[in-house]
């Protein structure tokens, strides 16, 4: 199932990239949410190993169980997902903002500021 | 008790400023005091030396690092140590003449107790760690003291270029201290000296020999690094007297002289030295005869006594060691000598310019006598220290080991120079004092100055008369220990004015009478054509700085040219090149496609989703289109995540993914309806090979580290004790709150910023100055309901 996530998260990053390189805001916005999803799903392919059917729970027995997903990159991602939220929230502000200030969907209209 | 006379030095910088008040002169030969101190103090150690012992203190710096702060003083060290605090105690007081009308004069003086602090330090350094942290700190305070009139372009360029050659050969040379360091098993100069053997027949030797010697020759102003020194003269006159005469240029010959018993003795070091030492000793010399600005003149001949005392260094011998210690002397008592007095000249006349003084021997008797004597020991006459010095300086040239070729070779070059060196005291003395009085020298009172302000340079020249014809024995029992550490046996040192009719007196007799001759001759010869501007190394070295800059701007113009695309771009690239390609050439090969036989069609559907969802986000004419495109993909997300054991990830990602699309429609409801490519087709299909490239790159590094299992999980601490320690049975919520709560805390905090960040620039929006009018009106409308429905 390794190749499946492998491939889901090739498709994320090589489609985020060529996203992100694009003159337009609101395409440079979709390339970071994808770019979210690839991290996310990349972190999940750190662990120990990726499982069907078992998420780390501790049952009634009280005792540590054996085999199951591992909680840490879970917890990481959990993470991860929130703080990706607010930033996307932001720059979508920021975008919404600059889109009023510029009237411009093209981000070369936006670039004087940082000019050498 | 040797680092307090490095401390007293350091601390007493502070008590210079007072020296900024009236009454400069007096001040200053208080402040004298703390130098003639330190020299009693280190005298008072000279008995051990001389029984032929050491002294040697050791103060733990970074025990961790096995690295100490410990001091030697030895015969080389002794005869450093009383050199620059002898001279030291006649500039300071000699500065407070100079600079008597200069409100500087405290911060002058607290940079001069600096530099002296620094130069103690270093050659009484028993650790090469220790010397090169004091090293550095000359080039620092050097550069405080070039650049002292700061107001003057000049003094900056002079200050700058030699800083930025000392110090780059500073990392050199600390480099090559390293290397020796390694190679020889400790960084103790007495280790490092007892290990002479090992280090030559080390692998290491040469890298260390040559990164050493650029560190030395950068700050002994050798040629091809001779040129900053000329323009360190920008230094007020007290500060090149001391720079030039005693201290920071004879660092570089210090530590030469001091590890030439370990490293020396190897036809690198040895010949490199020598002609290098040889060639700047009769270049800077020819170059010094032809000069009209006093400074100037005296600058290169101080440029080639330092090329003289490299080069003996590499002769050798008995005869080597003990010229250069006694050269060391020599040169530093008529140099200090002779910088006072072109201070002293340039301070009554008004300009050290040789074309516009003349006939001053009327006005400034005195002087005139000191100069004549200072001169007298520069040019090698007679019965003067200088005398002395040279034909050591010959006999090492007679006696050396490295063969007959480089032996005629050098005496031919001291020959050279002994001439050329007459020729420019020569033209300094009659173009100063004799003659007519010139036009500029007559528009002035000029006397003699105070005596207070003539004890600086009187005490050295007569001291150049009186040594050789009364103190040989004592100054004998001085530069007997100092030559045993260059030659590194014990050695019976006994100096003699005569030695009887030999090669060296003969060839010296024939240089002063060439020079005799020629001297005639001087003004013709200053006069001669030299070579174009260009070909001079400190226009050189500014062009390099230029070049540097202007190349350092073109490429941050290019990196950083203000789109943000080009600067993804070249990440990109970058991670392609740096990742990829050591990837593609190790990590393929350890990729295992292992078929997985639960393979269910429902994850196959569900990760095949994520691509087509990708293309269609890419491909999206419309703003709807997109966003439904990107929704797919999110949602497919949350479904991996419950397919493979995540339900928590999968719950949050779903109701993120709810509120993102809420969002999106918000603000995607101000922009255009339509996508249009704003990109060049060619740039579009470039941007695709990238893109796929580092699509690829990605997902065959998740293939090749997943099936990777180098690194223990972490997982099984938390599995263990989730419920235990955390009172939790979903591990994943235990985590957050339990285990890495600080983490959460954390994350709260980032979004509660960025909640905050959104409040303010969507209320900005009531700011009316701060958005142009027309715009305002425009997108009004569209914004309307974002602002309601929030």
């Amino acid at each position: 199932m390794i190749i499946l996530l492998a491939i889901a998260i090739g498709a994320l990053f090589g489609g985020a990239t060529y996203l992100v390189l694009r003159r337009s805001v609101v395409k440079l916005i979709l390339g970071l949410i994808l770019l979210s999803h690839g991290v996310n799903l990349l972190i999940f392919t750190m662990g120990d190993g990726v499982r069907r059917g078992a998420p780390p729970l501790i049952d009634a027995s009280g005792q540590p169980p054996a085999g199951v997903a591992d909680p840490l990159v879970q917890a990481l991602i959990l993470t991860a997902i929130v703080i990706s939220f607010g930033f996307t929230a932001f720059v979508l502000a920021l975008a919404y903002r600059s889109n009023q200030a510029a009237g411009s969907d093209d981000l070369d209209d936006l670039s004087t500021t940082d000019r050498l | 008790m040797l680092y307090p006379l490095v401390l007293i030095a350091l601390a007493a910088a502070p008590f210079a400023l007072v020296a900024r008040f009236a009454g400069r002169d007096r001040i200053a030969w208080g402040l004298a005091l703390i130098p003639l101190a330190i020299f009693g103090l280190t005298l008072a150690q000279a008995g051990s030396v001389w029984e032929g012992g050491q002294v040697v203190e050791r103060i733990a710096w970074v025990p961790a690092l096995g690295l100490d702060l410990s001091f030697t003083l030895d015969g080389l060290s002794l005869l450093f140590a009383l050199i620059i605090t002898g001279i030291g105690t006649l500039i300071v007081g000699y500065a407070g003449h100079y600079l008597a009308t200069d409100n500087g004069l405290g911060r002058f003086l607290a940079y001069m107790m600096l530099f002296m602090g620094a130069m103690l330090g270093l050659v009484l350094a028993g650790n090469v760690l220790t010397m090169f942290v004091f090293w550095e700190l000359t080039s620092v305070t050097s550069y405080l003291l070039i650049g002292y009139k700061h107001d003057y372009a000049d003094a900056r360029r002079g200050a700058l270029h030699s800083l930025l050659v000392t110090a780059g050969g500073g990392l050199a040379l600390l480099v090559g201290l390293l290397l020796l360091g390694q190679a020889a098993g400790s960084y103790e100069l007495s280790d490092i000296l007892a290990a002479g053997d090992v280090l030559r027949a080390h692998a290491l030797y040469p890298a260390a020999v040559v990164l050493i010697l650029l560190g030395c020759f950068t700050k002994s102003a050798q040629i091809p690094f001779h040129f900053w020194l000329p323009g360190a003269m920008q230094a007020p006159t007290p500060a090149s007297a001391f720079l030039h005469s005693a201290t920071m240029v004879k660092a570089g010959v210090y530590l030469m002289a001091r590890l030439s018993p370990a490293l020396g003795g190897t036809a690198l070091w040895d010949v490199t030295l020598a002609v290098v030492g040889g060639a700047t000793m009769t270049f800077a010399a020819i170059v010094a005869m032809r000069q009209f600005d006093l400074k100037a003149m005296l600058a290169y001949t101080t440029i080639s006594m330092l090329g003289a005392l490299t080069m003996q260094i590499g002769l050798g011998g008995k005869y080597g060691a003990e010229g250069v210690a006694t050269n060391i002397l020599a040169h530093a008592l008529y140099k200090s000598a002779l910088f006072m007095l072109a201070g002293v000249i340039d301070h009554e006349c008004g300009t050290r310019d040789l074309r516009r003084l003349g006939g001053l021997r009327a006005y400034m008797p005195r002087t005139m006598v000191i100069t004549a004597l200072a001169l007298l020991s520069f040019g090698g006459i007679p019965v003067m220290f200088g005398f002395v010095a040279k034909e050591l300086m010959l006999e090492a040239a007679l006696e050396t080991e490295l063969g007959a070729m480089l032996s005629t070779l050098a005496v031919a070059a001291i020959a050279v120079t002994a001439g050329a060196y007459l020729i420019t005291g020569w033209r300094l003395f009659s173009n100063t004092f004799l003659g007519q009085r010139s036009v500029a020298a007559m528009q002035q009172h000029i006397t003699d100055p105070t005596p207070g302000m003539l004890i600086g340079p009187g005490v050295p020249a007569v001291l150049s008369l009186i040594i050789p014809l009364a103190f040989l024995g004592p100054i004998s029992s001085l530069i007997g220990p100092a030559s045993a550490a260059i030659y590194g046996k014990p050695l019976e040192v006994k100096l003699a004015l005569w030695h009887g009719v030999n090669t060296a007196l003969l060839v010296s007799l024939g240089a002063i009478a060439a020079g005799a001759v020629l001297a005639r001759f001087g003004e013709q010869l200053a006069n001669l054509r030299g070579w174009p501007a260009w070909m001079r190394g400190d226009m050189i070295f500014d062009r390099l700085i230029e070049r540097t800059l202007t190349g350092a701007t073109t490429l941050t113009r290019t990196i950083q040219e203000g789109r943000l695309r080009r600067y993804i771009l070249l990440t990109a690239l970058a991670l392609l090149v740096f990742v990829g390609v050591p990837f593609v050439g190790f990590g393929i090969s350890s990729i295992r496609f292992d078929l997985d036989p639960q393979l269910q069609f429902y994850e196959i559907l569900a990760a095949a989703l994520i691509p087509v969802g990708v293309i269609a986000t890419i491909n999206a004419r419309t703003r709807l289109g997109a966003i439904i495109a990107v929704s797919v993909v999110g949602a497919m997300v949350a479904l991996l995540f419950v397919l493979f054991s995540a339900p928590d990830l999968s719950l949050t990602q779903l109701l993120i993914e709810v509120l993102s699309t809420v969002f999106l429609l918000l603000v995607f409801s101000v922009l255009p309806v339509r996508f249009e490519n704003f990109s060049a087709a060619w740039v579009r299909r470039r941007d695709a090979i990238i893109a796929t490239a580092m699509g690829f790159l990605m997902g065959g590094l998740v293939l090749a580290t997943a099936t990777n299992d180098a690194f223990a999980p972490l997982a099984p601490f938390f599995l263990e004790n989730s419920l235990e320690k955390g009172k939790g049975a979903n591990v994943v919520n235990v985590i957050l709150v339990d285990f890495r709560g600080f983490d959460t805390l954390g994350e709260i905090t980032v979004l509660f910023i960025a909640l905050l960040g959104i409040y303010g620039l969507l209320r900005l929006r009531q700011g009316k100055d701060n958005v142009a009018p027309e715009r305002v009106t425009t997108t009004e409308p569209a914004a309307e309901p974002v602002d309601t429905k929030r």
